[in-house]
């Protein structure tokens, strides 16, 4: 399998005051097109800051981070920009939908900024909205929708351009059992379709145990990383430098 | 299309805070427009009132207006009829009128005061000017034969002569040789200006009337009134080739009041309105600081999602834009309103400082206007966005999406 993400070295460290937080050390790491890769560990062990980095939001104090075999951290904010507005989707934990805008709207944001002609995005956007199951909500504002539905419409919103990648920051940390799974099932699903490879940090169980790779992290350093847990084609094994 | 929507949507996602800078902006606006308008009315009323009282140009002898006279009619005009029969050749001249100022003293045998005096064509004077004639006609242009010469008094002058209508007086002035002379007139009619220190002093009397008094055929000066007040450069150009060997003015130049007063009143508004604009200004930067602080996560979002800095700089100008719109238009509407309401209500200004007559409170309606402060607090409204929408975006992505 092609891979899609690869990190070498990175490492990121933040200055709060007269006190100096490694946040990343040192971190390689190699995902492939269309795989599920969950990112756990405690608190501040820098699974926000590796996918940030990842999702070219952050960038690190050194290393290299090639994104589809492009190197990213040679480039301009605003190159940056345009990668992240075509290759790259986000699912935050609490969805981050624009309270004003429609479930449609919302969805269909990402497309106004590619610049996708009206009868192109709308098919893109009703059939995304089939697939997560909210044809029957285009016209709800986030505020009239649950938790679940919410998520969906981030969820939608994140693949409606056919990113490489999405990075999802605990998408499940605000749902209920039910709709978590559900929401599992689906990033499992769509990613299947789409052949777009998540990048998940999170602490549900279930979550990771239905992702293609498992890396936790302490203190800025990949300390476990678990491969091939549903899948045979297995990426080389990452590490942390 | 799409983005001016979402930004009508943003506008209305906190009702009370936009409805407050939309009401200051609609409020700013329509005082601008109030007061421009206000001011636009009385710069017209004294433009009118200063082209009727000297006409629109004035032909004097070259030294008549900067010359000091060693005696009475040095400086006066003597081929004055050939001038005038030039002058209203031209077809953009209505009437030429010639006047003769004089002074000197008035007596009605028991008691003397000093005059100044306006020798008047009183049939071209008519049609030129208006006069508040408050008792008795204004002069006629035919006298009967041995019948004493017609003069027109000032209020105040007449209450200081006592004389009423049908009054005789004599009139005393040094004639253009030297020697003093008298003639007896008539009281025909009392007028005022509405300027007190006017109608303790002024008279009128026919031009040859006023001859006779200062033993000269010249007159001081002649007035041209034209038919349309923006055809003055042109005629001034004309007469200036026209007549060489004279004075000419025009009445912007003579109309001392009224360029102080436009001078008064552009600084005044101009003041007025600065201070309407920087509220304005501060009141939308207000509001957009505290939308930008407000959404600075969603802000975060929409970077993350790959929206440029200028594209998330453009929907928060164009919020500005619909603020500024709205706003505008709510003023021109206030504006228009009480510009209707003025008109109907008949609602009188005291008199200004020197003067004793009140005019009406009216206010201009002027489309220039609207257009300008329409431009102008739009363009404030967007420039309060860009600066206090600068700060929001100059945030590093993952920052604002931790914000609180």
């Amino acid at each position: 399998m092609d891979t899609l993400v690869s990190l070498r070295n990175i490492s990121k460290t933040y200055h709060l005051g007269k006190t100096t937080v490694p946040a990343l050390q040192h971190v390689s790491l190699d995902v492939g097109a269309s795989e599920l890769v969950a990112l756990s560990g405690p608190s501040g062990s820098g699974k926000s800051t590796l996918l940030n980095t990842c999702g070219l939001i952050d960038t690190p104090d050194e290393g290299e981070y090639t994104l589809g075999g492009e190197s990213m951290l040679s480039r301009t904010s605003k190159e940056l920009t345009m990668v992240r507005r075509n290759k790259i989707g986000f699912v935050f934990q609490s969805f981050n939908l624009v309270p004003v805008m429609t479930a449609y709207e919302n969805i269909e944001y990402p497309l106004l900024l590619t610049g996708l002609h009206d009868a192109e995005r709308k098919k893109r956007v009703d059939e995304i909205m089939n697939q997560v199951g909210l044809e029957q909500y285009q016209q709800q504002l986030p505020d009239q929708l649950s938790g679940g539905q919410r998520q969906r419409v981030a969820m939608a919103r994140a693949l409606v351009k056919q990113p490489m990648l999405v990075i999802a920051d605990e998408p499940t940390a605000n749902l209920d059992t039910q709709t978590a799974t559900h929401i599992i099932d689906l990033m499992k699903d769509l990613s299947r379709r789409y052949g777009t490879t998540f990048l998940i940090a999170t602490h549900d169980q279930r979550m990771t145990e239905r992702c293609d790779q498992k890396i936790i992290l302490v203190d800025g350093k990949i300390n476990t990383h678990d491969m091939n847990m549903t899948r045979d084609n297995a990426l080389d094994k990452g590490g942390n430098g | 299309m799409k983005w001016l929507l979402f930004a009508f949507k943003n506008v209305l996602r906190n009702r009370r805070r936009s409805l407050i800078t939309i009401i200051i902006t609609a409020i700013g606006s329509s005082a601008i427009l109030i007061g421009g308008g206000f001011a636009l009315f009385t710069y017209d009323g004294l433009k009118q009132g200063a082209t009727r009282a000297s006409g629109h140009l004035v032909v004097a002898h070259n030294e008549y207006f900067s010359g000091e006279e060693d005696s009475a009619m040095q400086y006066g005009l003597s081929n004055w009829k050939d001038i005038k029969q030039r002058m209203e050749q031209n077809e953009h001249v209505k009437w030429v009128i010639p006047r003769i100022q004089l002074s000197g003293l008035i007596s009605n045998g028991e008691k003397t005061a000093i005059y100044m005096a306006e020798g008047v064509d009183p049939e071209g004077e008519s049609r030129a000017r208006e006069f508040l004639i408050h008792k008795g006609e204004w002069l006629s242009s035919i006298s009967a034969e041995n019948e004493d010469a017609q003069i027109l008094l000032g209020k105040d002058l007449a209450k200081s002569m006592k004389a009423d209508i049908g009054s005789s007086l004599t009139l005393l002035s040094t004639t253009a040789d030297g020697a003093l002379n008298g003639i007896d007139v008539k009281v025909r009619g009392i007028f005022s200006t509405g300027v007190p220190e006017m109608d303790k002093r002024l008279l009128y009397v026919d031009i040859p009337t006023a001859q006779a008094l200062l033993d000269s055929e010249k007159i001081s000066t002649l007035h041209a009134y034209l038919n349309d007040t923006d055809d003055t450069e042109i005629v001034s150009d004309k007469f200036h080739a026209q007549f060489p060997n004279n004075t000419l003015k025009n009445w912007e130049e003579l109309a001392f009041y009224y360029v102080g007063v436009v001078n008064l009143y552009n600084r005044l508004f101009g003041v007025l309105g600065l201070i309407i604009v920087i509220i304005v200004f501060f009141s939308v930067t207000n509001t957009m600081s505290m939308v930008v602080r407000e959404r600075t996560r969603e802000i975060g979002t929409l970077a993350a999602m790959g929206t440029l800095p200028r594209e998330i700089l453009r929907n928060f100008v164009l919020e500005a834009l619909v603020i500024g719109i709205i706003g505008s238009v709510l003023g021109m509407a206030i504006a228009g309103g009480f510009i209707v309401f003025l008109e109907n209500a008949g609602i009188m200004m005291p008199p200004p400082p020197g003067r004793n007559v009140g005019y009406p409170l009216l206010v201009y309606f002027s489309g220039q206007l609207f257009v300008l402060t329409t431009i102008v607090l739009i363009g404030i409204s967007v420039l309060s966005a860009l600066l206090a929408a600068r700060k929001g975006i100059r945030q590093p992505i993952v920052d604002a999406l931790a914000h609180v």
